[in-house]
């Protein structure tokens, strides 16, 4: 267990110690709060539920912690695997599966300090106010609800060549935060487009952060597609940690 | 020796029988040795990408405490041979050992240590300092060599607070070593440690190894430098096309082993191009004149022609009894066996 601990503290520390990432990760979410909160006014309840305020806070915590995941994983992740260091790990004791479960614990661990950060705009810029409690609650939620996206970010990061990575997660990234309904709400976008929201996780992640706030009941259906996704991007991880065993010798 | 037969062209077979050269699984004074003293032991072992044989039964035995060249041309097996002892691919035929147990575990008992060929990364991870890689290999041993041994053995004291991606080629080779002895490990493996090193950085580095040997570790490196084999190891095995073609002391061997030599004129010669060739050994550049030892000659030669390196005055000839000689003795003029 030491092994592991100190393995994920140390990528843990690499990730924070990174102003490219601290930038990339916090300054998107803070940058857009900043910019789509003009878009009509704050207060204006949206989708019958929430003020826009809100809303877009729910919105951008979970465009946060995509952007963290797919950015920890991803590129940082093939680049590594490119410069021999992972392989270099495999003639080391710990076993081969230590990588991968290090690198999902390091990137739910980072996710966490990003909510708390753009959280912290939110309340500063956009004018939140929840009490302790609920603030609690809305980061567990969320928090809990994005493993699916570091599944993928470790996902992308074993699959995909160094010089794909970077443009793969960026659209990825653009992909799931439009199509998710991040950006805009997804009441006010066309039918279509509905359709293909309620299939993607970054949608179920913001409507579970939603329906807390407005304190009514989450659809069931919010987890369900969640968990799927979830299962379903473990199930690839393991297949392409399979793969990258086979090919050790690079 | 009926496998020797096969894999050297040009070479006459009486020359890799001599009685200096001992058969696989035998120490040089011709007695068995005993399993349990064996730091790694291939019997038989075949290996192939596809249809493409990497190994063909192979054997080796490594008794501890020896510093083991695995020499051979580029292609000729090196690489598979340290996955497979390494445990990072198994064999399709015959059997490896490492340490008396199978390879994973002996890596997993934290007894292995080793550096592997990088290609062009540096083998490191980026964004984070060289004593935090440093100590956090150090905790995935059980039983970890003092830290400030290991910085002490390796030479990084002087940048261990640097970030790993701003150090030089030399200097991340030298961190890589340091990786691998970090676990105070029984059993190193280097391959091909010094590609990408200049002159000076080399010959400090294999200073490193050969003081580390000397404190009873068992060390096998696989090159493509005869010199390097030669100077660096106490007994130089020679593999091609996946067989073990010659084993014995480095002198010896380089006797045996120099099988042709291709000299020609080339306006701007490529050293690292040269030295990539396929059979080549060693490569030696002086001004425009190239030099260059090889286990095939006519590979080589075709190489040459079909990477347009642009040669004249090319000639092709054996190294006879006076090289051997030379080899035998040392004798050999110092700018020669340093102008790499």
């Amino acid at each position: 267990m030491i092994p592991l601990l100190a393995f994920t503290r140390f990528e843990v520390g690499r990730l924070l110690r990174s102003w490219k990432f601290l930038v990339v990760t916090v300054g998107f979410p803070v940058v857009f709060y900043m910019l789509f909160l003009g878009d009509r006014s704050p207060n204006k309840v949206v989708d019958g539920v929430l003020p826009w305020r809100s809303y877009l806070l729910v919105s951008m915590c979970s465009f946060g912690a995509l952007v963290a995941s797919l950015t920890a994983g991803g590129a940082r992740l093939s680049a590594e695997r490119a410069s021999g260091w992972s392989r270099q790990l495999r003639v080391t004791p710990i076993a081969s599966w230590s990588y991968v479960v290090t690198k999902v614990a390091a990137t739910m661990l980072v996710v966490l300090p990003v909510l708390v950060l753009v959280e912290a705009v939110g309340v500063g810029f956009g004018g939140v106010h929840l009490g302790a409690g609920m603030w609690f609650e809305l980061s567990g939620l969320l928090w809990l609800s994005s493993l699916p996206f570091a599944f993928l970010g470790v996902f992308i990061g074993l699959l995909v060549h160094a010089e794909t990575a970077f443009p793969v997660v960026t659209a990825l990234m653009f992909a799931l935060g439009y199509f998710g309904g991040l950006f805009v709400p997804v009441a006010s976008m066309p039918h279509a487009l509905q359709v293909v929201a309620h299939l993607l996780p970054s949608f179920h992640n913001t409507a579970l952060g939603i329906s807390l706030l407005a304190g009514r009941p989450p659809a069931i259906s919010h987890s369900l597609v969640l968990l799927g996704y979830g299962a379903a991007l473990a199930l690839l991880l393991l297949i392409v940690h399979r793969r990258e065993e086979s090919r050790a010798l690079g | 020796m009926s496998s020797s037969e096969r894999g050297l062209a040009g070479i006459e077979t009486h020359m890799l029988a001599a009685p200096e050269i001992d058969r696989p699984g035998h120490d040089p004074s011709g007695k068995p040795v005993p399993t349990s003293e064996l730091a790694l032991r291939f019997s038989g072992v075949g290996h192939r990408y596809g249809s493409r044989v990497a190994l063909d039964h192979l054997d080796i035995a490594v008794p501890r405490g020896e510093t083991v060249a695995l020499l051979g041309p580029n292609g000729a097996g090196k690489s598979t041979a340290i996955a497979l002892l390494l445990g990072l691919r198994k064999p399709h035929a015959g059997k490896v050992e490492v340490l008396g147990t199978t390879p994973r575990r002996a890596v997993a008992q934290g007894r292995v240590g080793a550096m592997l060929q990088t290609g062009s990364g540096s083998g490191l991870p980026p964004g984070v300092r060289v004593e935090a890689v440093l100590r956090l290999v150090q905790r995935l041993y059980r039983h970890p060599a003092p830290f400030d041994a290991t910085v002490e053995r390796a030479g990084i004291g002087e940048f261990l607070g640097r970030q790993t991606q701003r150090l030089s080629g030399g200097q991340a080779q030298r961190v890589r070593f340091a990786i691998a002895i970090a676990g105070d490990p029984e059993l190193v493996f280097l391959d091909e440690p010094t590609a990408a090193m200049d002159v000076s950085g080399r010959r400090a580095f294999w200073r490193m190894i050969r003081t580390y040997g000397e404190e009873g570790r068992t060390i096998v490196f696989a090159t493509h430098h005869l010199e390097e084999a030669d100077q660096n190891a106490g007994r130089v095995v020679v593999v091609n096309h996946g067989r073990v073609v010659a084993d014995g002391p480095g002198a010896t061997l380089k006797a045996a082993v120099v099988a042709r030599r291709v000299r020609f004129v080339c306006k701007r010669p490529d050293r690292e191009l040269l030295d990539s060739l396929e059979g080549v050994t060693d490569v030696r550049v002086n001004g425009t004149g190239v030099v260059i030892d090889s286990l095939d000659a006519d590979a080589t030669v075709q190489a040459l022609v079909q990477r347009r390196v642009g040669f004249k005055d090319l000639e092709v000839t054996g190294a006879g009894l006076e090289d051997a000689f030379i080899a035998l003795t040392g004798a050999e003029p110092n700018h020669l066996a340093e102008d790499r």
